[in-house]
């Protein structure tokens, strides 16, 4: 079945997005990235540090297999973000770029107003756009006027592993949305995915959830396995619990036919 | 005086600067592949690493990709 | 931007379509009950199910539901709003209206001056919602008699829609410069097929310019978008699914701006030729395409006009109605003379005080102003 993902004309077969982040090495982030099938990581712009010149984590990702999506996580206002994506992009030649503005340092939670006029000014230098969001509809489609690829509103604060604390406000999204929905941030174990691809979600990105796992390879791949399930629910199209109509006075009695 | 600030920490230099980019991260054994540089806000384009001059006081900010989600 | 036309196209809702009314009569009352079960808005099998001929047994339920989401929304709220018909003027020939340029009699327009005499006379009932109406008549009815009508009618009214032949964004910028926010426009058909038969001459042979009228609207910052299809053209099923296929489009596209659902329909009249127009539907019919669609858009407008009669009105408003006109006037001048051919018989001929008792009496509340100019200046 042809149920592929497509962002700014890309195609995607997996649905799941992986962080690189929090992981205790480089080869069980390798080996995890592996076994949840995903297509596309994101990666960070860090200071080289001077002390430990040659920590190259970006070797342990197999870039023929594996799309990079640079984040702008560190920037504090749109012109810090704006900084680090034109310099993700001299780095690495990618136009991709997951855009994260997060002032507030406990609960990283996104910048909106900053955030959309940094998402402007990089839609009109040609960057593909995906923008880490709250949960704000009216946001979501303010972004998507300005021309970007997804809205990525979060599910609860990152790293939090709460699961969907905000699904109402994504249903909204959802169901305004013109551009891929990918829930990020908060998605704390595989149902959370899996009630999240279930909604209509287009796709969901983990990172917190399994870096910080027991077993980091095995939770990815069970991440995998939620995200397919979820999605297959999805397109079956579930039945709901019924409710009683409340059955007062009938309505139709006055049609005769 | 030769000092230069990178990454936010001054750094002196006996006698000379590395005359370039390219012989300041050889220097510092940094992988110049794997890095982004910021010379005074500008970024520099890899190819023009061996051929960018250094001068003192200049701010130089060495990035590189790390994991992040 | 998707172009809305190749949506149509693609999903085989611009034609008759004979796998889809094949599809739909064969639905049973398990796929009926699942789609009254799906709370996730509009897709196209939900509505399929619930227009087939299998949902008409569920109907007192589609009604009970469609009222309790109207509530949820709307509250108890109901917007009452009156046409004034600006010129029965009209260039195109089409056979279902009484103003069309082949009918024997004398066109007539209505000075800025008569309008506001008009509007006066609205205004006077406790309207402040208008909805100004005329034929294809670019001649008369301008842009710049538009905008200086307008400019007066803000005086009175907090809010002024339009329903008259589709303009390009130019002039719709201008006209919500001058303060018009809404607008309605009706396909009459979606079928191209069908829409070729009746609109043989004239501007409005063009169906690909009228069907993307109510995209150059929303894109000069109308509020309200109207859509409807005349039923009795087509196959009304196949017509309410290609009208909410339209809807869902202009709402995502279009997200500050509202749409709202019209229901013109042809009755059966002696001077109705029943060969002609094979679609009529019967009032049960109607009421299943409100609910079905009041369940697939919770937050849509539903307008109910003087068209249908009073019976009709009084049951139907409490169900899932947001808009009502009252003691409508579909002549030119009717407030003041209503000697000039009216475009539709007016079936439901209470003054706007009687519907406002009766939906009273429904539980409803009638809101005549719902807006304020100076929100926006």
């Amino acid at each position: 079945m042809n149920d592929k993902l497509i962002i700014a004309g890309k195609e995607f077969d997996s649905r799941l997005f992986i962080g690189t982040g929090k992981f205790s090495s480089n080869k069980i982030m390798a080996d995890a990235i592996e076994s949840s099938g995903t297509q596309m990581v994101t990666v960070a712009l860090r200071r080289v540090d001077i002390d430990n010149p040659n920590d190259n984590m970006l070797a342990a990702i197999d870039r023929k297999k594996y799309l990079l999506l640079p984040n702008t996580s560190g920037a504090r206002n749109a012109d810090e973000a704006v900084r680090l994506a034109r310099l993700a992009r001299a780095a690495t030649g990618i136009i991709w770029l997951k855009l994260e503005v997060t002032p507030d340092p406990y609960y990283l939670l996104p910048d909106p107003i900053e955030t959309l006029k940094a998402a402007e000014i990089l839609v009109k230098e040609g960057f593909i756009v995906l923008p880490y969001i709250n949960a704000d509809p009216v946001l979501a489609k303010k972004l998507q006027d300005a021309g970007v690829a997804t809205v990525m509103p979060l599910a609860s604060p990152i790293g939090s592993n709460q699961g969907l604390k905000t699904k109402s406000a994504i249903e909204i999204i959802i169901a305004q949305a013109t551009v891929p929905v990918v829930v990020d941030a908060g998605l704390g174990m595989p149902s959370h995915a899996a009630e999240a691809m279930e909604m209509g979600a287009d796709a969901v990105l983990v990172n917190t959830a399994i870096a910080a796992a027991k077993n980091p390879v095995q939770m990815a791949n069970a991440f995998k396995k939620a995200v397919q399930a979820g999605r297959q629910a999805f397109l079956a199209g579930g039945a709901e619990v019924k409710r009683q109509a409340d059955a007062s006075s009938p309505l139709t009695g006055f049609l005769r036919e | 005086m030769t000092v230069l600030r990178i990454n936010g920490e001054d750094r002196h230099f006996e006698k000379t600067l590395p005359a370039t980019l390219a012989d300041l991260l050889g220097l510092m054994k940094v992988d110049a592949a794997t890095v982004v540089a910021e010379i005074d806000g500008q970024i520099i384009k890899k190819d023009d690493f061996g051929s960018t001059k250094l001068s003192t006081g200049q701010k130089i900010e060495l990035i590189r990709l790390v994991g992040g989600g | 931007m998707e172009n809305f036309q190749n949506i149509l196209a693609q999903i085989g809702l611009d034609r008759y379509n004979a796998e889809l009314i094949d599809a739909i009569e064969k639905t049973t009352p398990a796929d009926v009950e699942k789609a009254l079960a799906d709370k996730t808005g509009y897709n196209l099998q939900k509505l399929t199910a619930l227009l087939s001929p299998a949902a008409d047994k569920y109907l007192e339920q589609m009604a009970q539901k469609a009222q309790q989401i109207t509530r949820q929304r709307f509250g108890n709220i109901i917007q009452l709003y009156a046409p004034l018909y600006v010129s029965n003027f009209c260039v195109n020939s089409c056979p279902y209206c009484a103003f069309n340029i082949k009918g024997k009699f004398t066109p007539s327009r209505l000075t800025i001056e008569q309008a506001c005499k008009e509007a006066d006379i609205l205004a006077e009932m406790g309207f402040r919602h208008i909805l100004l109406v005329s034929g294809e008549d670019k001649k008369f009815v301008t842009t710049d008699y538009l905008t200086v009508l307008a400019a007066e009618l803000r005086k009175k009214f907090s809010s002024i829609s339009i329903e008259i032949y589709p303009a390009n964004q130019a002039d719709y910028e201008k006209l919500f410069a001058a303060g018009i926010d809404g607008i309605a426009l009706y396909q009459e058909t979606y079928d191209r097929d069908d829409y070729k038969k009746f609109h043989t001459a004239g501007p409005k042979a063009d169906y690909e310019y009228r069907l993307e009228t109510l995209e150059r609207a929303g894109n000069a910052g109308f509020r309200s978008l109207g859509i409807g299809f005349l039923i009795g053209l087509s196959d009304w099923r196949m017509q309410t699914l290609a009208m909410a296929q339209h809807a869902d489009f202009l709402m995502k596209h279009y997200w500050q701006s509202r749409v709202s659902f019209s229901f013109p329909r042809m009755r059966p009249a002696e001077n109705v030729n029943r060969d002609m127009f094979r679609y009529m539907i019967t009032d049960r019919q109607l009421v299943q395409m409100m609910t079905a669609l009041r369940l697939c858009f919770s937050d849509a407008e539903i307008v109910l006009s003087t068209r249908e009669n009073a019976q009709f009105r009084d049951n139907v408003s409490k169900i899932c109605i947001t808009r009502i006109s009252a003691g409508s006037k579909t002549n030119q001048g009717g407030y003041t003379d209503d000697s000039a051919i009216e475009q539709f018989e007016v079936a439901d001929a209470r003054s706007p005080a009687e519907v406002s008792r009766m939906l009273k009496q429904a539980g409803l509340e009638p809101v005549w102003k719902d807006w304020d100019i100076a929100f926006t200046g």
